[in-house]
Formats: C-alpha cells, structure tokens, sequence
C-alpha cells in the first residue's frame, strides 16, 4: 500500500513538470543583448522611429578567442508602432532573438520629448518585462538615432561599460541627474513636481560662448583632442510626462543638492575670488546632512524654508591671500561663499517659479506633512501652489579644510 | 525481511538442494561424554580432521595424576605458544597428585562447559578446549589470537590537532582505545550475537548511568532480532540496523576515529564495534554529527567556528554552483552583471551542447575521475591526474565542447564537496547536486527553490532511533548549542536533551 501511494505520487509529480516546464528556457548565446534604445517622432513611415544599439558579446569580453574582426556592436533604424513589437520586426534583419535584459539606457529626441504623446510610448516601459525599472532615461538634442550612431567611445568601445561609466560619473559630479524609468514613473505620477533626465548631445554647438565652466548645456562645452564628442551635462525638465524646458549643468547640480532622494554628496565647483575679482577658486561642496525644510501655510500660500548644510573645503588659492592663517580672512571667505551660494540657489528657485512653474527637487514630499489627509493634500494641488511660494533659503556653511599645503607662498617677496 | 511463506515460495521455485541438517544439529547440543574416545572422535567428525589442517588434538597424559586428557585448538587463531606454556607443559609436568586440572594449567582464565556446541564455539573462538577421561565437561583456557593489523593513523578523517590514531580491525583493540580515553566503571562493554552461521559478535559499549535505558532496551533488541548467516562488519550492519535504507542521508554515524567515539559515549550515545571492521557505529545520530569534525573541539573557538563557517559555505556551494549556473543562464540572465552575461554568452557561442547538459558532462567526468582515483592502483594514480586536469580541463575547452566558464563552477562545486569528510553525507551532496541540477533545468531558480524546501521538509521529518534529524535546532532541545557553530567549552555544560540521558549536566559551570 505504501509503496503504492508513493509510485502514484510520484507518477503525478511527473505529469506536474510537464504541465509547466522549459518553455522560457533560452540559452544566453542565443539573445542579441540590446544595451541602449532610442525613440525618435517619425516624419511619415510610423508613429515612431525605433534604434537599437546591440551589443556583440565576441568582441572584448575573452581573453583569447572569440571574434576580435567583428564590430564591437550593432546599430539599427527601424519604423515600428511601439519598442515592444520592435523585437521581433527587428529580427527581419537580426538573426538573434532581442533581448532587453542588459539594457542600460533610453535616448528620446528633444523633438519626441515634446510631444504630447511622448508619455503613451514610454508607458510601454511599464509594461515590458525584460524592462527593469533603474534603466536611464535620457533626452538627446539631435535625433536618438543621429545620438547613437555618432557616439563612439575611442576608450570604452564597449557599449554598456561606455554607459555605465558615463552615468555613474555624471551622476556622482552631478551635472546629470539620477534619471532612471522609475523615478520617472514616480514623479509623473505624483504630478507635484518635475523630472529631470540627463541631457546629452553628441553634436558640437559652435555658436557659445564661453562663461562659466558649469552652465553648459551638451555640446556647448568647446572640448578638443582625439576624444569621442559626445557630452552628458544638463538636464531635460518634464511637466506632466512632457519636456517644457532644460537645465544646464549648475543648475541641475543646484536641483539636486536640494532633493534628499538624491545621493549626491560632494561636487567641485568654482566661485569668484572674494580678494581678487580677476580669479575664481575651485571649492568643495559637501553635503553631509538631509536639506532641512520648514513649510506653513498662511491664507492658502506658502511659506517654504529651506536650510541647506554644506561643508565647504576651498581648494585654491589663485588670489595667494593666504586665508587659510587668517581669521578675518576666513570670516570674508566664508561671508562672500555664503552669498553667492545663496543668491545662485535664488537665482535658481526663481527659474523654477517663474519659467518651469514647478519644482524638481521634490519639494512637494516635506509639503505633505502640513495636510491631514490626502483629499485635502490632493484638492491644494501642489504643482499649482508652488509659483506663488514664498521660498527662502538659507546656506548653512562650515568650513572645512584649506587644500593639502595650507600656505602658499608671498608672491611679492619672491618677485621682488 | 522474508516472511516463511515468501522463503517457502521462494524454495519451491528455486528448487534449491537443501539437505535437512537435524542430524548435525542434534549431535552438537548433547552433552560432552565421558569417554574420551567417543568425544575425540565426534570432534574429528565435526571438524574434519585431519583433512581440516589447523584443527589440532593433542593427546597426553596428565603427569602424576595419570589421566587420559587432549587439548583441541585450531592453531592458526590461538596463539600456540600460550597453549604449549600455559596449558601443555603444565598438565605433562605436573608433579602433585592431589591438584586439580584447573589449579595445574596457567592459562589466565578456565571455565568449563559442558555441551558440545558450547566447547565448539571456544575452539572457533581461538581458545583450548581440554578434554578428560572420565569428565562430563571440559575446560576452556584463554588462547585466543587472531592476527590482525596494528593500530594505524586515522585516514579518512584527517585532522591536524589532536590524536591520530583510529581503530583497527579488532574488537579488543578498539575497546581498548576507548577505554584508554573513559577510565569509568560505568563504561560497559555488552556482547550481542548477531548472525547465526559465522556467529558474529558486536559488542554494544554505553555509559551505563547515562544513556537512555529505552533507548538502549530498544537498540539491543534490533540487534538480537537480527537473521542473517553472516553479518561481516560493521558497514554492513549499518544497512541492517538503520531505518531509512532507501533514505539518501544517513542516520548512523561511521566513524574511525575512537576519541570521536569516546565524546559522543560521554554525551550518553551507544557506539557500536565488531571484528573486522576499523570503525565504529554511533547511535542515534543527527544531521550535525555528520557535518561536524572533531577538529572543530579540538582548534581554539574563533578558529573552530571559522572551520565550520567555511564547511557551511562549502556545502551551499556544492549543492548550488553548477545549479545556479543552469538557472541562471537558462532562465534568469538579467540577474548576472552584464559583463559577466557576455563574457558566458561569448564562450558559448561555439559551444554545441545546452548549458544543462555542458554542465552534466562535466559533472560526470568529475565523478568519474574522481571514482577512477579511488579504484586505480597506485602506481598508476598519477595517470588520473593527467587525464583530468589535461584532457577533461584544457583540451575539452579548446575543442569547443565546454565553455571554460563550466570548467570553473564544476571544479568549485567538487572542491567544496570534499569539505564534507563524513562518506555517507559526502555521497548524499553529491548525488542531490545532480538533483537541483535537472530541477534548474526544468524550473530555474524557481526549481531549486521549491526542491530545497521539500529537502528540508523531509529532513525535518527524519528521525534516527527516534531523535530528529535537525536536534537540538529544530526541535529544540536543551544542548551544549553545538549546531552550526560552537559555543566556547565553559557553557557546553549539557549533554544533548534529543538523547534523554540520566544525567544531563556534564559540568556544574565556573567553579
């Protein structure tokens, strides 16, 4: 009897594997990996214009062996209805199945960015499962598909290293911002503040001029060598799910200095030299503690202050002052850091008021503290409030170190 | 086991030439005669001698007290020195008349028997039966002498700190041993008679004011219901006394080492020794003793629990890598950083066979050297090597028939495996890798998941002589905590509570 019940339960064990089973199963080599996607406005052909940067996993990735003739990837244009089907239409030319697993970028043209109908495709991205949600989104000046088959690292030739560097260092100097597919969900959907993406061009703008070394936007910074020219600096604002304006790099620094859902911890920067107006100094701001944010609300209008802490390390000297072993020195120093920090953050939140009418820090997060429930928080409508805001800010700054040597020398007792 | 209607059965169809053996067995059970003649000559019947050549009778005449005496002894397992000293030259030179035959011989013990089976048992034993004239019973004198080999280093379970020697093939030997280590009165040695033809004997060592006395009640009667011929050694009682025979962990501990022994007596297990085996049986034992080493007591504690650490690691590395690999490039490629998922897509790419399947055929070929290294003579164990490593490692990648990747997560997966020193689980590891394996195929990760935890059901439900297989982890139980890790020697003050021991304090803490 015993052994009887264990032969059917095994019988039937059997029967379950082939109810579910291999179907999935797909061998690794068998996939052609795409690592960065882009979404360009078709002019006649389809809604949308699909590329689609694969990777060849022979070329770089084995010591000895493999196929070091190949090119390094694959880039092909194609017209589709939407990037989900593209896998299979693309296979009239590639002879792999497409996978989206190792993607690590999508690049939407300036151009379909703006679009009112931007947000229908990018919802897709939801509902793809290969599609993970820390994929960046990136808006691109040109065309995504002028983007992609411009952009050729000379050091980096393979592309999903070449993406993940350039995002990890941007992210962290912080002149891009952290603009993955779920924050974008996620701000959209909160519709109380803006998103960010980070801005690149690999197109030269010639017509700039030069000002100061951080209010770039991609392709305005004159850079020359051998180097590839494609630039991530800036950022591309999104109300709504739609693109309505754009950050240069300061500016999206600033942004994000302000966000506590951002990492960023410490950036280098350049401000005017309090004792000489000819020099500037290169400083380092860190940011070791959260924005401390305070809000009332007075006869329906806001009352927003901000403290931001900073520790500040001053790394030249270009001035040869000597700061360092002079406290009334330092007590300038730190008077004249304050007010130019202050006044650009100003500068700045009045930017967001006036020209973008919403905030892309976040801000709305510390407002939902004043309200009681979420009708009420829902009916204040936050992203219509926040232009009228009254908003200080107030830099909390310490002073930290003066650079490795402290001293420099007494240039005119040298040139005497 | 047969039923008799089976056995009959059995006989019918076989038609087996079984000749009744009433005759012989009538003429063992009755008493000794009188006449030494008739006694001698149903011996050298029973014996066949002289065709039998290392039976031997003596004949002789007790000196002074003019007696008609013989000595039966086989000589090839009594040590015929002792019998020519102890008990020959003493019963031909005896010069008093009024002596017994039992103050007149010098062997170290005398008994007498009285029925023939008995003094046949004495004489298989390797002892000297006298026989005399006129005497309804004999005596038995303390020859006894199997040859055997002589205490060896232990080389199954190696460790480096602590002692080294490890049982041998004798019985008394091995007692000996563990007496050496327990000075106790309390340490008896019981005897059980196990099989009915070659009369094997085990003896049954336990603490006797700790162990559990149902416990013990319950071992010796699974002994004594014992109905076989011949039960050689201990490997083989181990298939005969355990309870799960189809179960793919054991239940009873094999160990060689006798300090190991001698711990588990004093925590009031029952360790098991018979001739011919270099080993003993531990009982009941838990999952824990078989994952543990005594090497782990033996270092100081951080080095102890690092040593277990490591063998923890090592046994999740074993049963997973090659399973993980499957399910991973099979179903879940997104999980792997993508320069690894190249790098694998890339070595494949002229590979010919399914990743399952390149994984299977290095599986194999592991256990196959690793099965040859074991069978192969010595002179030609460096061959393996060179097979191995040259022609399985290098040239079966350069052929494009495994990716160099597989190369490693086998390699790793078999060198972990070795980190279980106990033989039965060792087998076990091995045998459920290639489980997860199929269940990473079929399933991915989501497989093995489900495996493992139906693996840990049944282990949970296992039990060895009625104590859970996880004790003193799950259930609990109160014990020293000697688990996954140990603790410092001080707090082991329990003896484990799985085991019901008479006492279950072993130290009274800090003094």
């Amino acid at each position: 009897m015993e052994k009887r019940k264990i032969c059917n339960a095994l019988i039937l064990l059997l029967i379950a594997l082939a109810l579910t089973g291999c179907w999935d199963k797909k061998e690794v080599e068998q996939k052609a990996y795409v690592i960065g996607l882009g979404l360009d406005k078709s002019e006649d052909k389809g809604p949308i214009n699909v590329t689609l940067l694969i990777a060849n996993p022979e070329v770089g990735s084995q010591q000895t062996g493999g196929a070091q003739n190949e090119p390094v990837q694959e880039i092909i244009t194609l017209p589709a209805n939407d990037f989900i089907s593209v896998k299979n239409t693309a296979n009239v030319v590639v002879a792999r199945e497409l996978s989206y697993d190792l993607m690590e970028i999508i690049i939407v043209s300036e151009e379909f960015a703006k679009e009112k109908e931007f947000i229908r495709w990018m919802y897709d991205a939801a509902k793809e499962r290969e599609i993970r949600r820390d994929i960046f989104l990136a808006v691109s000046k040109e065309k995504a598909s002028e983007f992609i088959k411009k952009n050729k690292p000379k050091v980096e030739t393979r592309p999903h290293k070449y993406f993940q560097f350039m995002i990890r260092q941007g992210i962290q100097t912080g002149l891009i911002p952290k603009s993955d597919l779920h924050r974008f969900f996620k701000v959209t959907e909160q519709d109380a503040d803006l998103f960010l993406a980070m801005y690149i061009s690999s197109k030269k703008d010639e017509s700039t001029t030069f000002g100061n070394v951080d209010q770039y936007l991609p392709g305005e910074l004159d850079i020359s060598g051998s180097s590839n020219q494609t630039q991530f600096i800036g950022s591309a604002v999104f109300k709504e799910g739609i693109m309505i304006g754009k950050l240069n790099g300061q500016e999206t620094r600033i942004a994000q200095t302000f966000d506590n859902t951002s990492n960023i911890s410490n950036v280098m920067v350049t401000y005017p030299d309090p004792f000489d107006e000819d020099y500037k100094i290169a400083i380092r701001l860190i940011k070791k503690h959260p924005v401390d944010v305070k809000m009332s609300l007075q006869n329906g209008r806001l009352n927003i202050n901000m403290e931001v802490p900073f520790t500040v390390e001053v790394l030249t000297d270009p001035s040869m002052a000597n700061y360092a072993t002079d406290s009334e020195k330092v007590k300038i120093l730190k008077e004249h850091l304050q007010s130019t920090l202050e006044k650009s953050a100003l500068n700045f939140i009045k930017k967001t008021q006036e020209e973008l009418k919403g905030n892309p820090f976040s801000l709305s997060l510390h407002g939902r503290r004043l309200f009681s429930t979420i009708p009420e928080y829902e009916d204040f409508d936050w992203m219509k409030s926040y232009p009228e805001a009254d908003i200080n800010v107030k830099v909390k700054m310490e002073l930290g170190e003066f650079g490795k040597q402290t001293k420099v020398i007494d240039l005119e007792k040298v040139r005497d | 086991m047969w039923t008799p209607l089976q056995r009959k059965k059995l006989k019918q169809k076989l038609q087996l030439p079984e000749r009744s053996a009433s005759k012989d067995i009538e003429l063992k059970e009755q008493s000794i005669s009188p006449l030494l003649n008739d006694c001698l000559s149903l011996f050298k019947n029973i014996y066949s001698v002289p065709d039998n050549k290392d039976v031997q009778i003596r004949e002789l005449t007790i000196n002074k007290l003019e007696m008609q005496a013989a000595a039966v002894f086989i000589n090839t397992i009594a040590d015929t020195k002792e019998v020519e000293d102890r008990v020959i030259q003493p019963l031909l030179l005896n010069r008093d008349e009024n002596k017994q035959i039992t103050d007149i011989v010098t062997a170290q013990t005398v008994k007498t028997v009285t029925i023939v089976k008995d003094a046949m048992a004495e004489i298989n034993n390797g002892n000297t039966v006298v026989f005399v004239e006129g005497m309804t019973k004999c005596f038995v004198l303390n020859t006894s002498n199997f040859q055997s080999r002589a205490i060896s280093n232990a080389e199954d379970e190696v460790i480096l700190k602590g002692p080294k020697e490890a049982f041998n093939e004798k019985a008394v030997t091995n007692i000996s041993l563990v007496r050496k280590k327990i000075r106790n009165e309390n340490l008896i040695v019981e005897s059980v008679e196990i099989s009915k033809r070659s009369k094997n004997e085990v003896f049954v060592l336990y603490i006797k004011d700790l162990v559990n006395d149902e416990l013990l009640g319950n071992i010796k009667k699974r002994l004594s219901s014992l109905n076989a011929d011949a039960i050689q050694n201990l490997s083989l009682l181990e298939q005969y006394i355990e309870e799960r025979q189809l179960s793919l962990f054991p239940s009873i501990l094999y160990t060689e080492r006798p300090d190991r022994a001698a711990s588990f007596l004093e925590d009031g297990h029952i360790v098991l020794l018979m001739d011919n085996s270099p080993a003993s049986l531990i009982l009941p034992a838990t999952f824990w003793s078989f994952f543990h080493t005594p090497e782990e007591h033996y270092l100081r504690f951080p080095f102890g629990n690092i040593t277990r650490a490591l063998r923890m690691a090592a046994l999740f590395i074993a049963l997973f890598t090659s399973a993980i690999y499957v399910s991973i490039t099979n179903y879940h490629s997104e999980m792997i950083p993508p320069d690894l998922l190249l790098a694998i897509a890339s070595t494949r790419e002229k590979v010919p066979f399914p990743a399952v399947v390149e994984i299977l055929i290095m599986e194999v070929a592991f256990e196959l050297i690793r099965e040859a290294g074991l069978r192969v003579p010595n002179p030609i164990g460096p061959t393996i090597g060179i097979v191995g490593a040259l022609i399985l490692g290098e040239a079966a990648v350069s052929a494009n028939i495994i990716s160099p990747i597989v190369i490693i997560v086998v390699a790793l997966g078999g060198l972990c495996s070795f980190s279980v020193s106990d033989i039965n689980l060792n087998y076990a590891v091995r045998f459920i890798k290639f489980i997860f394996i199929s269940a990473a195929g079929i399933f991915g990760i989501y497989g093995m998941t489900a495996l493992f935890i139906m693996g840990i059901f049944y282990l949970v439900s296992l039990k060895s002589f009625g104590v859970p297989y996880l004790a003193p982890l799950s259930p609990k139980y109160v014990s020293s905590g000697d688990t996954m890790f140990r603790t410092l020697l001080k707090n082991e003050v329990f003896r484990p509570g799985y085991l019901k021991p008479k006492d279950i304090v072993k130290k009274g803490g800090e003094n």
